[in-house]
């Protein structure tokens, strides 16, 4: 039993690892720069995987999630500061995914996608509303290793492995890309990645389900497992970008064009599980980022939070995702390109990286909470290295976006 | 925090302030948003009350924002503003543990206003989730 559950886990964790940024992102780049980025991806993988742990563990020691101590660290008005920072960039994030998932049916269905749009929202608050909380999580998760087809396709094109790690290995940049634009894509990897609704979801969903200090080792294989295979996946997006669409020149800005490279090498039925993959993984992270949004408000102003009460004793709760799913539900009505609302949250994701990070790394070395758990010195060491590429990440971003007029 | 034959010695700013509030089941209640001090027969300070909401909490935004919140706030409401007696904390941990319940306390009314106008009328509320 405990075997399942902790394969249940990281299974979980491999699948839910992706979302539309990393699809969009992980594609957009392979056809661009090839494998020449693969290392944005790898650095910002071990980054959650440090962070997420530590998140998890103060978790299940305190029974608090990372926006309960942000504000008790930070103090009301730079917690406030940092909620409505970190609120933004995840609503941000959840109406790029209701696109997402909008995209997905309309390349199942050919029909345009902002009638799917509201279908997608109304499905995703009864869940929300409705479902329990591991099913929400291990459905989604385990539905997404459907996007294991971008494995697949991989395998069929043949390609000289020795030459696609040595790109990742001894990174190199194309000519024909100038400097700024390679480390503005570098950022919106690393934002890919890293992306901080998935410490607020991870801590706040160890909460939900009572963790404890016993279950700590299932949630540090999870993280230590999953996210690195599911940090694969993304890699496998690039590498297939890299072979079919990058030589051919085709640049990524839509879904569509995430798809190709498994529906040239892999055929239909390949092309069949990659969509049931793009609509589990991207309706998935939905449901976590409107959560969060909602996990974040409630966990700064003290109110009841999350699915283990009933809806009613939790109202602003629920009130606030709603909300939050209606403005971002309206975002994409407004025939905003999805993925171009995927490029800009991955990049402010990048921008509001240190807001999350810092009072988790603080808070983990706390004594008073954590007793035996806090960090030992190699994570601690680790942990500040990371924390010092967050905040360059974070400082360079609005700048480069600005010089390379986001990526163009 | 040290314990000494008058109760305990807080920190307010490391120990109290900000930190979340749970009642004997374990439900969240409110944050400590702001508490109120007596003083004591032996001269020395105490907890007597935390206070709660955005009344209680405006001020400690420090500034404009501070003056804009508790302002609003205050149109907003003319009910007093909701407090904790100090007497019912039982312990304090990574979270101000009471030991009254969450529904004797009536301290959140936006929540009941949430629950009673919003949740309450949607298909469900009443239902754990399955």
């Amino acid at each position: 039993m405990k075997l399942l559950q902790v394969a249940l886990g990281i299974l979980t964790a491999i699948g839910g690892f992706v979302d539309i940024g990393d699809l969009v992102t992980n594609a957009l780049v392979g056809a661009r720069f090839g494998m020449s980025l693969a290392w944005a991806t790898l650095v910002g993988m071990v980054g959650i995987c440090l962070y997420a742990e530590m998140s998890g563990r103060v978790a299940a020691v305190t029974r608090r999630g990372t926006f309960d101590l942000v504000r008790e660290r930070l103090g009301p008005r730079a917690g406030l500061a940092n909620l409505i920072a970190s609120y933004l960039v995840t609503a941000l994030t959840f109406a790029a995914e209701i696109g997402g998932v909008a995209l997905a049916l309309e390349l199942a269905t050919s029909v345009n996608y902002l009638l799917w749009v509201p279908l997608v929202a109304f499905f995703a608050w009864l869940l929300i509303w409705r479902v329990n909380f591991s099913i929400l999580e291990n459905g989604a998760g385990l539905l997404g290793l459907a996007l294991l087809a971008f494995g697949f396709a991989l395998w069929r094109l043949h390609p000289d492995f020795g030459h696609l790690a040595h790109q990742i290995i001894a990174p190199h940049k194309p000519g024909s890309e100038r400097l700024t634009t390679y480390w503005y894509y570098a950022i919106a990897l690393f934002g890919a990645a890293m992306t901080p609704y998935e410490v607020f979801f991870f801590s706040s969903g160890g909460v939900e389900e009572g963790w404890s200090r016993k279950d700590l080792m299932v949630a540090r294989l999870n993280v230590y497992v999953g996210f690195p295979l599911g940090a694969t996946i993304s890699l496998f997006i690039a590498a297939c970008a890299t072979l079919v669409l990058k030589p051919r020149g085709i640049e990524v800005d839509t879904l569509s064009q995430v798809a190709l490279p498994v529906a040239f090498a892999a055929g239909k039925v390949a092309l069949a599980f990659l969509i049931l993959g793009f609509v589990a993984a991207t309706f998935g992270a939905a449901l976590e980022t409107g959560l969060s949004c909602g996990y974040a408000a409630a966990q700064y102003f003290g109110w009841q939070w999350g699915k283990f009460v009933r809806p009613r004793q939790a109202s602003r709760f629920h009130l606030a995702v709603l909300l939050t799913l209606i403005a971002a539900t309206g975002l994409v009505l407004t025939t905003i390109d999805p993925v171009k609302i995927t490029e800009y949250s991955v990049v402010f994701s990048a921008i509001a990286l240190p807001l999350t990070y810092f009072p988790i790394l603080v808070i983990s070395n706390d004594p008073d909470y954590m007793g035996e758990q806090k960090n030992g010195r190699a994570l601690n060491f680790l942990a500040t290295v990371f924390l010092v590429i967050i905040v360059v990440a974070s400082v360079a971003a609005i700048p480069l976006m600005i010089w390379t007029r986001a990526g163009q | 925090m040290t314990e000494t034959s008058h109760g305990r010695v807080l920190d307010l700013n490391m120990h109290l302030l900000d930190r979340q509030v749970v009642d004997r089941d374990g439900r969240f209640v409110c944050k400590v948003d702001d508490v109120e001090l007596e003083r004591g027969a032996d001269g020395a300070m105490y907890v007597a009350k935390i206070l709660i909401g955005p009344r209680a909490l405006g001020p400690r935004f420090r500034g404009r924002l501070g003056v804009w919140v508790r302002a609003i706030a205050e149109r907003l409401s003319t009910d007093p503003i909701p407090t904790i007696d100090f007497a019912v904390v039982e312990d304090i941990g990574s979270a101000v543990k009471l030991s009254a319940s969450l529904d004797d306390l009536r301290v959140a009314p936006l929540e009941d206003w949430v629950r009673d106008h919003i949740v309450s009328r949607v298909p469900g509320s009443r239902h754990a989730s399955e």
